[in-house]
């Protein structure tokens, strides 16, 4: 923060000590070569000096004479400008400044990356074109003339596939992220390409240009290799305990958002609208269920602990009273697993899957609502 | 001198078969690197899998014409620890050679093979390296048999009749 204001300070401070001490700087600024050459022509200094001056100044004069004008002039013009520049603080013409640049860099950033995508779908048509032709050879390649060469300078040179989440290197080469992590863990800090060292290799940011464009030239790998992550993770899930396992399966199945719920609604044929509406349904259930069910679990929210505290003041049975709650829900929760696994068991023998999965989640809800209104009787 | 220090990481490649459908980061690389040397095979080079164990190849190099070893064709073995790209393989000549980077056993002496690997090494620029070595043989560090690196030293031209007598004995 002081840092940022200092910062600000600073060129207005500048400005201002330029304005007072005008006629020192600019004898000071000017070469003493420059001076005599002025003495030799046989100029007046101080004429060299206003000329200075009105050359310094010509930009903000510039500016304030538009502001005059797209002000009309409501304030009646003061004869003396000199009183208001220096009145006037030169920051907020610097602000304007900085929009001034920034702004055309945005509007170029945009175009660039508007160029990008239309060169993205122009591959992705090319690629599609190309299968259509000849099915066999993958698509996207060999569309652009330069496309294996891309593909080869954008491969990572540790896992030879394509950059994925690149990380760039103080010394500029770039690898996976996960690939140059595991290098400097495995093999020490130091660039894998050119042996130089790495000053962290724990802060192996993503290079986003980088990583973009690697996403708009290479579509299908990086589809590819980011729904091996998500299976990988399924399974990393399903090995930490099958309860969070049921729970990241029954909100990845639920969730229309979730790549996989939509992948199956265009593979079925379904009527999109009306199976949508009802995975939003289900969605919508498996949410408020789940906070239900955490509420209820012990200690996991400040509600329940504010309901344990309370439990345990009234008296000592409470807390048997909460084990066997606790008992109830695991008891329920392997139940629903049960069922879920049914529920899969049937979607692999291709029955409707969703309305049999409605149906547990109606009556995983039903059992919810129940356990909790005896709770409250208790 | 002989690296001993990688000796734990070979063992567990030989130890446990990997099976070529293996979706390991190791096992992806070393597919790869198969499809990059069959589209592009190196000069003089050739490798590849010695059966269906993909961490187990079997590589070719043709001696280079100029050195001893010229006409010669030497067979090495190469072993992929299983977490490759991150160790050296293990390359061994299986054809004797007269060499002083090459011990008795045949295994190769060679910085990039030890503490100077790096994950961004491929099979290619190995067989590149120990066809170097072939031609410029390095007796002071990675010198495996001394008595080889001395008298290339010391008589070059003795050395070299030596192993181009080896190389028509044993690698034609």
């Amino acid at each position: 923060m002081a840092v940022g204001e200092e910062q600000k300070r600073s060129p207005r401070e500048q400005k201002m000590l330029l304005a007072d001490s005008n006629g020192q700087n600019m004898t000071a600024l000017f070469s003493p070569r420059f001076k005599s050459a002025a003495a030799m022509a046989g100029w007046d200094e101080e004429a060299l000096l206003l000329a200075s001056l009105v050359v310094e100044d010509t930009p903000d004069r510039d500016s304030k004479h538009k502001r005059r004008f797209v002000l009309h002039s409501k304030t009646p013009p003061t004869n003396s400008s000199r009183k208001r520049r220096s009145q006037r603080t030169p920051q907020p013409v610097a602000i304007l400044d900085l929009d001034e640049e920034e702004t055309p860099r945005k509007d170029s950033g945009r175009k660039k990356k508007g160029k990008k995508i239309s060169e993205g779908s122009k591959v992705e048509e090319g690629g599609n074109e190309l299968t259509e032709k000849n099915p066999g050879v993958s698509s996207s390649s060999s569309v652009l003339p330069c496309i294996d060469k891309l593909r080869e300078e954008l491969s990572c040179a540790i896992c030879l596939e394509i950059c994925y989440e690149p990380s760039t290197t103080p010394c500029g080469h770039s690898f996976c992220r996960k690939c140059l992590r595991s290098a400097a863990d495995k093999c020490g800090k130091r660039c894998p390409k050119c042996r130089q060292l790495i000053s962290n290799g724990r802060s192996c940011t993503v290079n986003t240009v980088l990583w973009n464009t690697i996403q708009l030239l290479f579509p299908q790998e990086i589809e590819a290799r980011k729904a091996a992550g998500i299976l990988n993770g399924r399974q990393q899930a399903q090995n930490l305990s099958p309860e969070s396992a049921f729970y990241a399966t029954l909100m990845n199945r639920s969730t229309p958002p979730s790549g996989e719920a939509s992948g199956r609604i265009s593979r079925r044929n379904v009527a999109t609208t009306t199976s949508r509406t009802q995975e939003d349904e289900d969605a919508a259930l498996a949410r408020r269920l789940q906070r239900e069910i955490d509420e209820q679990s012990p200690g996991t929210t400040t509600r329940s602990r504010v309901h344990n505290a309370r439990m345990r003041a009234r008296g000592g049975i409470s807390t048997s009273q909460h084990e066997d709650a606790a008992l109830a829900l695991r008891l329920q929760r392997e139940e629903f697993m049960q069922t879920y696994r049914g529920s899969q068991e049937h979607v692999s023998s291709r029955l409707p899957s969703s309305t049999l999965a409605r149906a547990n989640l109606r009556s995983m809800a039903s059992r919810a609502m129940n356990l909790r209104i005896s709770d409250r009787r208790r | 001198m002989i690296s001993g220090g990688g000796n734990s990481s070979w063992s567990c490649s030989t130890s446990s078969w990997v099976p070529t459908t293996s979706v390991s980061a190791s096992g992806k690389r070393i597919q790869r690197e198969m499809v990059e040397l069959n589209n592009d095979p190196p000069p003089h080079c050739s490798a590849g899998p010695k059966g269906d164990n993909l961490y187990h190849w079997i590589a070719t190099i043709i001696g280079t014409p100029g050195t001893p070893y010229q006409g010669g064709i030497f067979f090495l073995e190469i072993k992929f620890p299983s977490d490759y790209p991150f160790m050296p393989p293990r390359v061994v000549f299986k054809t004797r050679i007269y060499h002083c980077n090459v011990d008795s056993e045949g295994l190769v002496s060679m910085g990039i093979l030890k503490d100077d690997w790096s994950p961004a090494l491929t099979i290619t620029k190995v067989l590149l390296a120990v066809r170097s070595i072939l031609t410029n043989p390095d007796p002071y560090n990675n010198a495996v048999v001394p008595g080889i690196a001395h008298l290339y030293l010391r008589d070059k031209a003795k050395h070299d009749d030596i192993a181009a007598e080896w190389t028509v004995r044993f690698a034609k």
